[in-house]
C-alpha cells in the first residue's frame, strides 16, 4: 500500500477543512470545527498532521473572535451559533493539548489558554456563563492543558488568581471544580505556595469534594497531597476537628472500589504521614497502608505501575515500616510479581526499587531475597533496555549486597554478577554509572579476597577512569569503590591498583575541587597504606607528592572529615621506619600561612571527637618507645606546644580519647625514665597498640560485626604482632563513617 | 460422607424467615435498567414505583443513543456523539477508540466496499498500531479480513458477526458510565452469581432445593 497516496488524502482532507475554517459563515465556520474535532479526537497521527498544516492558531483566531462577537450578540440565534463555536473550538484546543506535546506548545504559543480562559470562564461572560456547555468545555480544555509538564505556571501569589482559583473549586460542575484541583496538583510547588493555598482554605472544600463524584474524589485526593507534600509546617497547622474528618475520610476511601481511587488515597495518606511525627502512626494504619499497596501490584495497569512507587515512598528509610513489610510477606509478594517477566519498564523499574528499598536496613529482607533467588532476575535486569531499570538493579544489587553473611561467603562476587556490573560503568547514562558505582562499593568488599576477579574483568581500570570524570558525582563513587577494593587487599592486589592510580592522580584528588572527593581520596591513601611496612611506601612515590598533597590538605581544609582521615594517614604512615616517621613529623611541623601552630593542635582542640583521636593517634605512633627516634620526635613536638595540649587532655569526655591520651602520657613518661626491664613487656604492649592504624566506628552494627570478624582472623594469624581493627566504608549516606 | 437432607418444607420456612425490603430490591432493579440504559422503562419505573435512579435519565438518552449507533453498525456516528458527549472520552481511551476505528473498517468490508476500506486501513488503523504495539495482533487480525475473496468462512470471520458489535457498544457503554462516575456493571449479575456459588458451597454439606434455572428461579427438590 503506498503510503503517498494516504498522506496525500490526509493532506486534501485537511486543507479542505482549514478552508473552510477561514469561512465568513459561521456555519460553514462549525462545521468545520466539529469535522476537525472528530478528525483528531484520540488520533495522535491527525493532530500531528493539522498541527503542521497550522490548525492550532487558526481554531485559537475563530475562538477569539467569538469571544468578542459575544458583546455584540444581538439575538438568541446568533448567540446559540457563538456560543456552539466557542464550545467546539475549545474542545479542539483541549484535545490537541491532550498528552502530545507538541500539541501543547502549539496551543499555548497560540495564548489559547488565556484565550479558554476569558472565554469560558471569567465572571464578566455572563451571557456565556448561562450556558454550562461552555463552561464544561472551557474547563475540559484548560484542564488537559495543565495536566502537561509544559503547563504555564500558575501564580498563585497574585491574589486574582488566588480567587480565581477558590471560584473554580467552589463551583457546582465537576469539571471545574476539577480543573481547580488539577491547576493545584500541577502547579504548586514550592512550600510557599503550599502554606498560601493552605492559608486560603482551600482544604475545607477539597474535603467535600471528597464524597463528591469519582472524579472530584480522584482530583481531590491528588490536590490535597500535592499541599502537603514534604511540608511539616503545613501539617503541623493541620489541627482541629476538621483534620480527624478528613483523615477518617480519606482513610474510608482507601478501601474504594476503584483501584486509582485506592492508589491515590494511599498515596495522600503516605505524603501526611511522612511530613508529620504525630499523624497516622498508629500499627493499623500502617498495616493497612503496606496490605493496600502490595494489593495494588495486582492491577495490570498504570495503578499496579505506581504501587510500587508509593510503597517505597512509604517505605523507604523506616526500618519499622520494613519490618512489618516483611512480616506479610512484602519481599515474596513483590518478588512473585517480578518473576512475571516482560514487565512494562515502569513497573519493573518500581518493584525493583521496592525490593531496595525492603533490603536497606534488614538482614531477614536480604536472606530472603537471596533464597529466592531475586539475584537471578536483578542481575538480567542490570541489561535491561530501560536505564532507569538498569538504574534501580542496580539500587537492588547495593541493597541486598550490604550482607555481611553473604558478603563473607562470596555471593556477589562472581562472573555473573561482576561482568554486567563493570559494564555499567561505561553506560551512557550518568546515573546508572552512579548506581552501578554504589552496588560495586559493596560487592569489593570481599573477605575472601577474590578481589581479583574484579581486577581481571578490567574493574580497576574503569573505576580509575571514572575518577577523573568530569561529573563529581561520578569521581566521588568511584573513589569510594577503590577505596573499598583496596581495602586489606592482597600486596600483588594493591601493587596492580596503584599501578592504575598512579601518584600523581592520587595527589590531585586529594586537592580535587570538591570536598566530599578529597575526603575519599584521603581514605583510599589511608587504606593504601595500611598493611605491611612496605605499603606505607607508597605515600613516598613520586617524591612523595600524595605525602605533600596529604599534608597541604590538612593545613588548609575546614571540614572535620578530610582532617580526619588525613590524620588516620599520617598516622599509619608513622608506623612505618624511622624516615616514614621523620617524613609525617615534617608536615605536621610544617605550618600554614598566618597560622602560629600546627594544625595538628587545632584537631586535638577540635570538638569533634573522632579528631581529637585520630590527632592522638599520630601522636602516639610518632612517639613509640621502641622506634629510636621518638625521643627526638618528642622534643620537637614538645618544642610545638602539642605535647601539652596531649596532657591537657587527660580528662577527655570521650573515653577512645581519654585511653589514648592515658598510652601517649605514659609513653611520654618512659622517656624520663631509664630503660627498666621490668617495664619491657609494657612497652612492647604499647608498641602493639601503637601500631593499630584504624579504628572501627561502633554507631553502625554492621561495622562492628565485620571488625569482630576480622578481629577474629587476625589473630589468628600470628606473624603480625598487632590486632588490626578496621575501617572502611559500605556506600551508606555520609553521617556514618 | 453422609449429607444433612432439608426438605422442602424446612427449606420454604427457612426462605420465609429472611427479610428482604422492597426497597432494595426496587434499587436492584432501577440500577438495572439505567445500567442497561432503558431509558422509558426506566421513568415508567421511576413514576409507578417512587424510586429515584442515581443518575440523571438524561444522560441515559445520549449514551443510549451512542450504543445504538455501534449496535447498528453506524460506528462513525458513534463516535460523534460520544464526542459531543465527552470529547475527553476517546481521547483518554486508546484501547476503545481503536476498537470503534476497528469496528469502522468491519462495516466498510462488510458492505463490500474494498478500496474505501483499504484506504481506511492505511490511514487510519496503521497508524494506531504504530502508536501503540499491543494493537497491532488485532490490527492484523482484522486487516486480514481483506485477504479473503469469502469473508464470512475465513478463520477471522468471527469479526464480522453481530456479536463483535455488541462487544464493542458494551465497551462504549462502560467507558460512558465511567466518565460519568457511574459503575459500568449492573448489580444483578454479581447477585446472582453469588447465589451460585453459595449453592456449589453448600452442595458439598447438604441435599436441598435448588434453583437450577435462574431465569424461573424455581426451588428444586433435591435428588434422594
Amino acid at each position: 500500500m503506498p503510503t503517498t497516496t494516504a498522506s496525500a488524502v490526509c493532506t486534501t482532507v485537511g486543507n479542505n477543512i482549514l478552508l473552510r475554517l477561514t469561512s465568513g459563515e459561521r456555519d460553514v465556520k462549525l462545521k468545520a470545527l466539529r469535522e476537525l474535532k472528530n478528525q483528531i479526537i484520540g488520533n495522535r497521527t491527525k493532530k500531528l498532521s493539522f498541527l503542521k498544516l497550522g490548525a492550532v492558531p487558526a481554531v485559537a483566531g475563530i475562538l477569539s473572535d467569538a469571544v468578542s462577537a459575544v458583546d455584540v450578540a444581538d439575538n438568541d440565534e446568533n448567540d446559540r451559533i457563538v456560543k456552539d463555536i466557542i464550545v467546539q473550538s475549545a474542545a479542539v484546543l483541549g484535545s490537541f493539548a491532550c498528552g502530545f506535546e507538541a500539541g501543547v506548545r502549539a496551543v499555548l504559543d497560540a495564548g489559547a489558554d488565556i484565550l479558554i480562559q476569558r472565554g469560558c470562564l471569567v465572571e464578566e461572560m455572563p451571557l456565556l456563563k448561562s450556558y454550562m456547555e461552555v463552561v464544561d468545555a472551557g474547563a475540559r480544555s484548560l484542564k488537559m492543558i495543565y495536566q502537561s509538564k509544559m503547563a504555564p505556571k500558575y501564580d498563585f501569589l497574585q491574589e486574582e488568581n488566588m480567587e480565581f482559583l477558590l471560584s473554580l473549586l467552589n463551583n457546582e460542575s465537576e469539571n471545574v471544580s476539577g480543573l481547580g484541583a488539577s491547576i493545584i496538583s500541577h502547579s504548586c510547588k514550592t512550600s510557599l505556595e503550599q502554606k498560601l493555598l493552605f492559608d486560603a482554605g482551600v482544604l475545607k472544600r477539597l474535603t467535600s469534594l471528597l464524597g463528591g463524584s469519582l472524579i472530584q474524589r480522584d482530583a481531590s485526593l491528588e490536590s490535597i497531597a500535592t499541599i502537603f507534600k514534604n511540608n511539616p509546617e503545613v501539617v503541623s497547622q493541620f489541627v482541629g476537628p476538621d483534620t480527624g474528618r478528613t483523615l477518617s475520610c480519606i482513610i474510608e476511601i482507601v478501601k474504594d472500589r476503584f483501584a486509582r481511587t485506592r492508589l491515590l488515597a494511599s498515596l495522600c495518606l503516605i505524603v501526611i504521614r511522612n511530613a508529620s511525627p504525630c499523624y497516622l502512626q498508629d500499627v493499623g494504619i500502617k498495616t493497612k497502608l503496606i496490605n493496600n499497596l502490595l494489593e495494588l501490584l495486582d492491577d495490570p495497569g498504570r495503578v499496579g505501575d505506581e504501587a510500587s512507587f508509593a510503597f517505597s515512598s512509604l517505605i523507604a528509610e523506616k526500618e519499622d515500616m520494613q519490618k512489618l513489610a516483611f512480616e506479610v510477606n512484602g519481599v515474596d509478594k513483590l518478588y512473585n510479581h517480578l518473576q512475571k517477566g516482560s514487565l512494562h519498564p515502569r513497573r519493573f523499574e518500581g518493584i525493583l526499587l521496592a525490593l531496595a528499598d525492603m533490603c536497606s536496613k534488614l538482614e531477614c529482607c536480604r536472606s530472603r531475597c537471596l533464597s529466592l533467588q531475586v539475584l537471578k532476575l536483578v542481575v538480567d535486569a542490570l541489561a535491561h533496555d530501560s536505564s532507569d531499570v538498569r538504574s534501580a538493579a542496580c539500587m537492588c544489587l547495593r541493597s541486598v549486597s550490604r550482607s555481611i553473611k553473604n558478603l563473607s561467603a562470596g555471593s556477589f562476587m562472581n562472573e555473573t554478577i561482576v561482568i554486567p556490573l563493570v559494564r555499567l560503568l561505561d553506560d551512557t547514562s550518568t546515573a546508572v554509572q552512579v548506581a552501578a558505582l554504589g552496588a560495586i562499593s559493596n560487592i569489593v568488599v570481599d573477605f575472601t579476597t577474590r578481589r581479583s576477579t574484579f581486577i581481571r574483568l578490567g574493574g580497576v581500570k574503569l573505576l580509575v577512569q571514572l575518577s577523573k570524570s568530569m561529573d563529581s558525582t561520578i569521581r566521588l563513587n568511584a573513589l569510594r569503590a577503590l577505596r573499598n577494593l583496596i581495602f586489606l587487599a592482597e600486596d600483588k592486589c594493591k601493587e596492580e591498583i596503584f599501578m592504575e592510580l598512579t601518584a600523581s592522580l592520587l595527589a590531585s584528588l586529594i586537592c580535587d575541587p570538591e570536598p566530599s572527593v578529597q575526603e575519599q581520596a584521603l581514605a583510599l591513601v589511608r587504606n593504601l597504606v595500611d598493611g605491611r611496612i612496605n605499603s606505607v611506601e607508597y605515600i613516598f612515590a613520586e617524591d612523595g607528592i600524595i605525602l605533600d598533597a596529604v599534608g597541604r590538605q590538612l593545613r588548609i581544609a575546614s571540614k572535620a572529615e578530610i582532617e580526619i582521615q588525613g590524620m588516620y594517614v599520617l598516622g599509619n604512615v608513622a608506623t612505618g621506619k624511622e624516615s616514614h616517621k621523620e617524613a609525617v613529623m615534617d608536615q605536621l611541623l610544617l605550618r600554614a600561612e598566618n597560622k602560629a601552630q600546627s594544625c595538628i593542635i587545632k584537631f586535638l582542640q577540635s570538638n569533634d571527637s573522632r579528631l581529637r583521636t585520630a590527632a592522638v593517634w599520630a601522636v602516639l605512633n610518632l612517639t613509640c618507645s621502641s622506634s629510636p627516634g621518638s625521643s627526638g620526635r618528642l622534643v620537637k613536638l614538645h618544642d610545638a606546644g602539642i605535647v601539652s595540649h596531649v596532657k591537657n587532655m587527660v580528662n577527655d569526655p570521650c573515653l577512645d580519647v581519654k585511653l589514648r591520651v592515658k598510652t601517649a602520657l605514659e609513653q611520654f613518661n618512659s622517656f624520663d625514665d631509664s630503660l627498666a626491664s621490668t617495664s619491657c613487656l609494657q612497652f612492647l604492649t604499647v608498641r602493639a597498640v601503637g601500631e593499630l592504624s584504624h579504628v572501627v566506628d561502633p554507631s553502625s552494627k554492621e561495622e562492628e560485626s565485620i571488625a569482630n570478624y576480622f578481629r577474629f582472623s587476625m589473630k589468628k594469624n600470628k606473624k603480625k604482632k598487632s590486632t588490626r581493627t578496621v575501617k572502611f566504608c559500605f556506600d551508606v549516606p555520609a553521617d556514618s563513617l | 460422607m453422609s449429607k444433612k437432607v432439608i426438605t422442602r418444607e424446612e427449606w420454604e420456612k427457612k426462605l420465609n424467615d429472611v427479610k428482604i425490603r422492597k426497597e432494595d430490591m426496587n434499587k436492584l432493579v432501577m440500577n438495572f435498567l439505567v445500567t442497561e440504559g432503558y431509558v422509558d422503562a426506566a421513568e415508567k419505573f421511576r413514576m409507578e414505583s417512587g424510586t429515584e435512579p442515581d443518575i440523571d435519565l438524561a444522560t441515559i438518552t445520549d449514551r443510549m443513543a451512542v450504543k445504538k449507533a455501534v449496535q447498528c453498525g453506524n460506528v462513525e456516528d458513534a463516535i460523534e456523539k460520544v464526542n459531543d458527549l465527552n470529547p475527553e472520552i476517546l481521547d483518554t481511551n486508546p484501547q476503545l477508540f481503536f476498537h470503534l476505528q476497528q469496528q469502522r473498517l468491519i462495516e466498510l468490508i462488510r458492505n463490500g466496499k474494498v478500496e474505501e476500506a483499504l484506504e481506511f486501513a492505511q490511514e487510519e488503523l496503521a497508524p494506531r498500531g504504530e502508536e501503540n504495539q499491543s494493537f497491532l495482533e488485532e490490527l492484523e487480525r482484522t486487516v486480514a479480513l481483506l485477504a479473503f475473496e469469502d469473508v464470512s468462512n475465513c478463520p477471522v470471520g468471527d469479526l464480522l458477526d453481530i456479536s463483535q458489535r455488541l462487544k464493542t457498544a458494551s465497551e462504549v457503554n462502560a467507558a460512558i458510565l465511567t466518565s460519568q462516575s457511574h459503575e459500568k456493571d449492573p448489580k444483578l449479575p454479581s447477585l446472582l452469581k453469588m447465589l451460585l456459588w453459595a449453592q456449589n458451597q453448600l452442595d458439598e454439606k447438604a441435599a436441598y432445593p435448588r434453583i437450577n434455572d435462574l431465569a424461573t428461579a424455581t426451588l428444586e427438590d433435591p435428588a434422594i
